[in-house]
């Protein structure tokens, strides 16, 4: 919304700069910046006058020219222009001022004569194309001025406005802020009808048939008006807030407009068919060309405005192309009406079509006072510019007149919730000066009756902020004591999430975070067969989905990775995967999951080591270590039949909830990519861990006394487990049997013979109380070996 | 001056001397200048002629002793460097150490433990909702009615069923209340997501920190007192914080805060648009109507709310110009943290 300087200074005193100005307008929530419309020169360049000019002494085509500028003494300038002579007033750029970016004037000698500045030419000011000479200026310019204030250029407020202040979209909502914040007066013009024509009964009937669509609706006619160009100064004022002169009749409206805020309407009335208008709902697959020349097909939802036989305009949205005002229009009819914001916003949806006009509506515009205001200040401008007469009367359908609001504010209440005490006389000023009327005065409270206009104060509360933001926002004073009361839960999530991020940055991998929106192609390729939950208005269609894994995501980002030939990726995320649950009131379940990928070596290259490819027993390693962390037991892994014989699954269960996959994809998976190493992968509910992790674990004694390592290295089938072995190992190892780890495994069909693989065990015996013997110990590994002999047929080797 | 002092004063000259010296050219010019033959040792002999007889023994000593002290030294410091010399030979240490991968947290995620780090230090929980919301929870329940036009300030994503996706973290405040009573005191960090083109400035998707605070006789003091803190301990003591008037519809009276820039110390540069200042997030006092569809008396309890933008502050702190590098996941980006 632009609203320029010049046009409030119609109503209003303003006597600050307009960057102060636009900075309290800004605290006081309207957002505004100033513009400066229409052409400038840079700093610096002000008017001179050229007192004597000398030829250069070594250049011909040179001048030495003397020049005041309003300075102690005369400026020695060098100028080339054929056109310069004395006595002439001209634009000069003195010393430090920058015409162009690369452009900066400096002191300097100009075939051995110094130059302090410089005459200039149009073209270099930025003002025109003009190179022959340098500007002559007329002789009333005052030497030492700022050209700048010669220039004709107007100031403007571009105002970002919240859409609860419908009001501020024009002059007069501006003012009136400016008149509380200034508290300075302000007047707008009052209107005399000059009504001389025929009665406008005569002229048109007008019939409502949804009063609830269209509460207001009133029209008057000027009849033998000229529809020509705009006077100068009514095309300057539509001109400078951004609008378009069209003619007299159309500039005369969008001037109305930007002043009193209500949209109004013109048509050439002897267009309207039987002069008659009816206001209705469009019926289903209606048809209506609309002044762009589109045709729209509506729905019954559409308020439309009709003449006898057709309709003329889409009532508060957009007008039609047939009963638009022309170059021989004659009589013009002029609607100005109030239309039910509801109505109108869902009629601007459904056509997907959003106006200066419907976005009024909307927002709410003043059914009362600024309506009728409107309609006389058209009708009186259009007579005055455009001749004619205005037709006697008024046509004014408004059955149900809605009434203005009583609102009542205890004095107290603004220091309770602003902090800070303000006078019964300033908040009264306040609420006088924004145009409101104090109905009642108590000692303890106020009532005040809250103009149309202000759709937004229904409330108490909407009083003290008007009062807050007027007297200044800015003002509240900041505590430097806060009160925190004791909360009744701490939250847990928060902190296991951050030892889960420290537990991998630690390993070595770059967290990263991902869209949650996704493809759909990409959503239903999750490995977890969730059924995906759909978006009904995505961006594109690679984002129409919401994520069913992380481990999509990852695969994502390590291309991308690859393709920029980055080595060695090590990602995790955590973050939410969103599925489909037809049965919760969302439609939606939402899981909170870490996903963990690896391609490369374990080590990065390096001069000592030989790259070392990861694989899934790696990252089993990985997953082990976090769920011990958190002290989550009874983990079962367990191999997944896959139809993929690119990839090898794994799915981690504890007890018999599956909580986690792990899958080792083979670079030929990813042809394109050409991967060096195979892609391992993890993805692991985290709910799950969260909910089941032990916080708490219990101290366990640790032994003062050396342990024992014995080695035993085995010969058996290839069919047994390790799991089974380990087992048979710690049933059969007693209480002195502290750990069991597999450390070597070897498979040689010439050394050990068909089918057959090595596995070498290390256990550490212990005891709390005291050293264990040798003799003890070997009476244990004999039972134990005689077990594995037994149960799985193993030789030691 | 004796020329015991004169002894004194050479041999503390010398240990600062050979101190300082960090190569071992430099130890020939030491030996040269203290031992040499027109050295200052030996200056000190051809003085000899000068002493008293009576001193000439005692005189003799020292002098003897100083030369043999500067020997000894400068001999230990020779064998020093051929020492280190020695070693380095064996080992190349000019080769590199074992390559692990630098591991590193995302900028954002760093971001919003700092600074949920620092709500908790003024006494705020930390509470949490879900990505899809109803209607209810996103709109209804604060003070967007149906059909209002303040619903087009947030562009909204449907999903299939009743669900939207959340395009604010604010549906935490009612998910909360409605389950707890007064006092409150969270801040509910998390992803929200907006219909709006994807740009160098905006995405689909970002971060929001909410903030809630409900108990009796809060007032924007309070508020204006807890933004104030966060900001000083977030961006530093010395920023300056300025409330402008705005509109939510869930809060009333409603502020954006601008903080100086943190960037040029408020003097204004390309970042803050030459303005001195950054906007960085909305606040305000809770809103009635908010209090009454969670079923608590506006008259005995009152209360403010506030929601920041993690991305926004991140670039604004590390510079960054383009918001997609945030989920685009390079590592050679992420290993810069």
């Amino acid at each position: 919304m632009k609203v320029s300087l010049n046009w409030l200074k119609q109503y209003i005193k303003i006597e600050e700069k307009p960057e102060v100005l636009a900075e309290k307008l800004t605290l006081a929530g309207l957002e505004a910046t100033v513009e400066v419309v229409g052409k400038t020169v840079p700093e610096k360049v002000v008017i001179g006058e050229v007192t004597a000019v000398e030829k250069h002494p070594n250049a011909d085509k040179l001048s030495v020219c003397k020049v005041d500028v309003g300075a102690e003494e005369e400026l020695t300038i060098v100028c080339g222009a054929p056109n310069v002579s004395a006595n002439q007033k001209v634009p000069v750029a003195l010393v430090g001022a920058k015409l162009a970016p690369d452009f900066k004037i400096k002191k300097a000698k100009l075939r051995g004569v110094k130059s302090n500045g410089m005459i200039c030419a149009e073209d270099e000011l930025g003002l025109g194309n003009m190179h022959d000479g340098i500007m002559v200026l007329d002789n009333d310019y005052e030497i030492g001025k700022s050209f700048n204030e010669y220039l004709d250029t107007e100031i403007i407020f571009d105002i970002e406005l919240t859409p609860n202040r419908p009001d501020c979209m024009s002059h007069f909502g501006v003012v009136r802020e400016i008149g509380a914040i200034t508290d300075f007066g302000y007047k707008f013009e009052k209107i005399d009808l000059d009504e001389t024509g025929d009665k406008i009964d005569d002229l048109v009937k007008i019939n409502i048939e949804d009063e609830y669509a269209c509460p207001r609706y009133s029209a008057r006619v000027i009849q033998n008006i000229e529809v020509k160009e705009s006077p100068k100064w009514l095309k300057e004022r539509v001109e400078s807030v951004g609008l378009r002169s069209v003619n007299n009749v159309v500039d005369a409206s969008n001037f109305v407009l930007m002043e009193t805020g209500h949209p109004l309407h013109t048509f050439d009335l002897d267009k309207i068919s039987g002069a008659e208008i009816n206001v209705r709902f469009a019926k289903k697959d209606e048809k209506f060309e609309t002044i762009d020349h589109i045709e729209r097909k509506l729905s019954d939802e559409i308020l439309l405005i009709c003449d006898s036989d057709k309709p003329i305009a889409m009532g508060g949205i957009m007008g039609g192309s047939f009963s638009e005002v022309d170059d021989n229009t004659k009589n013009v009819l002029v609607e100005c009406a109030y239309f039910n914001p509801a109505v109108i916003r869902k009629g601007s949806k459904l056509q997907q079509l959003s106006t200066d006009s419907s976005k009024r509506f909307e927002r709410g515009v003043d059914p009362n006072e600024t309506l009728l205001y409107a309609q006389n200040r058209l009708a009186d401008l259009i007579h005055k510019i455009a001749g004619g007469e205005i037709s006697k009367g008024i046509i004014d359908i408004y059955p149900k007149v809605i009434e203005s609001k009583s609102v009542k504010l205890r004095y107290s209440k603004v220091k309770e919730i602003t902090g800070i005490e303000i006078s019964k006389q300033e908040i009264e000023r306040i609420f006088i000066a924004l145009g409101f009327e104090i109905i009642e005065k108590k000692s303890d409270k106020i009532v005040v009756n809250i103009p149309t206009f202000r759709p937004d104060i229904e409330r108490e509360i909407d009083l003290v902020e008007e009062v807050i933001r007027i007297n200044s926002m800015d003002k509240i004073p900041t505590i430097r004591r806060l009160n925190i009361t004791l909360p009744e839960t701490v939250d847990k999530l928060h902190p296991f999430l951050k030892s889960v991020r420290n537990l991998f940055v630690g390993l070595g991998f770059n967290e990263s975070l991902s869209n949650s929106l996704v493809s759909e192609k990409m959503a239903n390729s999750n490995i977890w067969n969730y059924e995906p939950l759909k978006i009904k208005n995505p961006l594109s269609k690679e984002m129409n989905t919401l994520r069913t894994d992380i481990t999509q995501s990852l695969i994502a980002n390590m291309k991308i990775n690859v393709l920029r030939k980055r080595e060695n990726i090590r990602l995790f995320e955590i973050g939410k995967v969103i599925v489909k649950e037809e049965r919760s009131e969302t439609g939606a379940k939402e899981f909170l999951n870490l996903g963990f990928l690896i391609s490369g070596s374990v080590w990065g290259l390096n001069w000592n080591e030989k790259p070392k490819s990861v694989d899934l027993f790696y990252v089993k390693g990985i997953v082990s270590i976090l769920l011990e962390k958190y002290g989550i037991q009874n983990i079962k892994y367990k191999t997944e039949e896959s139809e993929d014989k690119n990839s090898e699954i794994v799915n981690v269960f504890v007890k018999k909830k599956q909580i986690g996959k792990i899958i080792q994809y083979k670079k030929e998976k990813f042809n394109k990519l050409q991967l060096e190493y195979p892609v391992v992968i993890a993805e692991l509910n985290l709910d799950f861990i969260f909910k089941n992790r032990k916080e708490i674990k219990k101290y366990k004694e640790i032994s003062l006394y050396p342990s024992i390592m014995r080695d035993i290295s085995i010969v058996i089938g290839k069919d047994k487990f390790a799991k089974d072995l380990l087992k048979e190992i710690k049933t059969n190892g007693g209480d002195y049997l502290k750990d069991v780890v597999i450390y070597d495994r070897f498979v040689d069909e010439n050394k050990l013979g068909k089918n057959k693989i090595s596995l070498s065990f290390r256990l550490e015996f212990g005891s709390d109380k005291r050293t264990l013997k040798d003799d003890e110990i070997e009476e244990i590994m004999k039972r134990i070996f005689n077990k594995l002999l037994t149960n799985y047929g193993a030789e030691l080797r | 001056m004796s020329i015991f002092d004169k002894i004194n004063d050479i041999s503390n000259e010398f240990q600062q001397e050979i101190k300082s010296i960090s190569e071992e050219s430099q130890i020939v010019d030491l030996k040269n200048k203290y031992l040499g033959r027109k050295g200052t040792v030996a200056d000190l002999f051809s003085m000899m002629g000068k002493v008293e007889p009576t001193d000439r023994k005692k005189v003799g000593q020292s002098l003897n002793s100083l030369k043999n002290n500067f020997a000894k030294k400068i001999n230990e410091i020779k064998q020093q460097f051929s020492k280190t010399e020695q070693k380095s030979k064996d080992i190349d240490l000019s080769l590199s150490g074992y390559s692990f991968n630098k591991g590193s947290q995302h900028p954002l995620t760093q971001a919003i433990d700092e600074m949920l780090d620092i709500f908790n230090h003024l006494g705020f929980d930390i509470a949490y909702g879900p990505e899809v919301e109803t209607d209810w929870f996103n709109f209804e329940s604060l003070n967007f009615p149906p059909n209002h036009p303040a619903r087009d300030m947030q562009d909204t994503f449907y999903t299939e069923g009743n669900g939207i996706l959340r395009t604010h973290t604010s549906p935490v405040q009612t998910r909360f209340m409605k389950k707890n009573k007064p006092p409150i005191r969270i801040v509910a960090p998390g992803r929200v997501y907006r219909n709006e083109a994807i740009s160098p400035r905006s995405y689909c998707l970002f971060n929001q920190i909410e903030g809630l605070y409900v108990d009796e006789n809060v007032t924007f003091s309070e508020l204006r007192g807890t933004l104030d803190m966060f900001c000083k301990m977030y961006f530093g003591s010395d920023v300056k914080l300025k409330f402008r008037t705005s509109y939510f519809p869930f809060t009333e009276p409603s502020a954006e805060v601008d903080v100086s820039c943190f960037l040029c110390g408020g003097k204004g540069c390309r970042v803050c648009k030459n303005t001195g200042w950054l906007e960085i997030l909305g606040c305000g006092m809770v809103d009635p109507n908010v209090f009454k569809s969670v079923g608590y008396d506006s008259e005995k309890y009152s209360g403010f709310a506030f929601g920041l933008g993690v991305e926004r502050m991140t670039m604004l702190k590390l510079g960054i110009k383009d918001i997609r590098i945030l989920y685009e996941n390079d590592i050679e980006f992420l290993k810069q943290f």
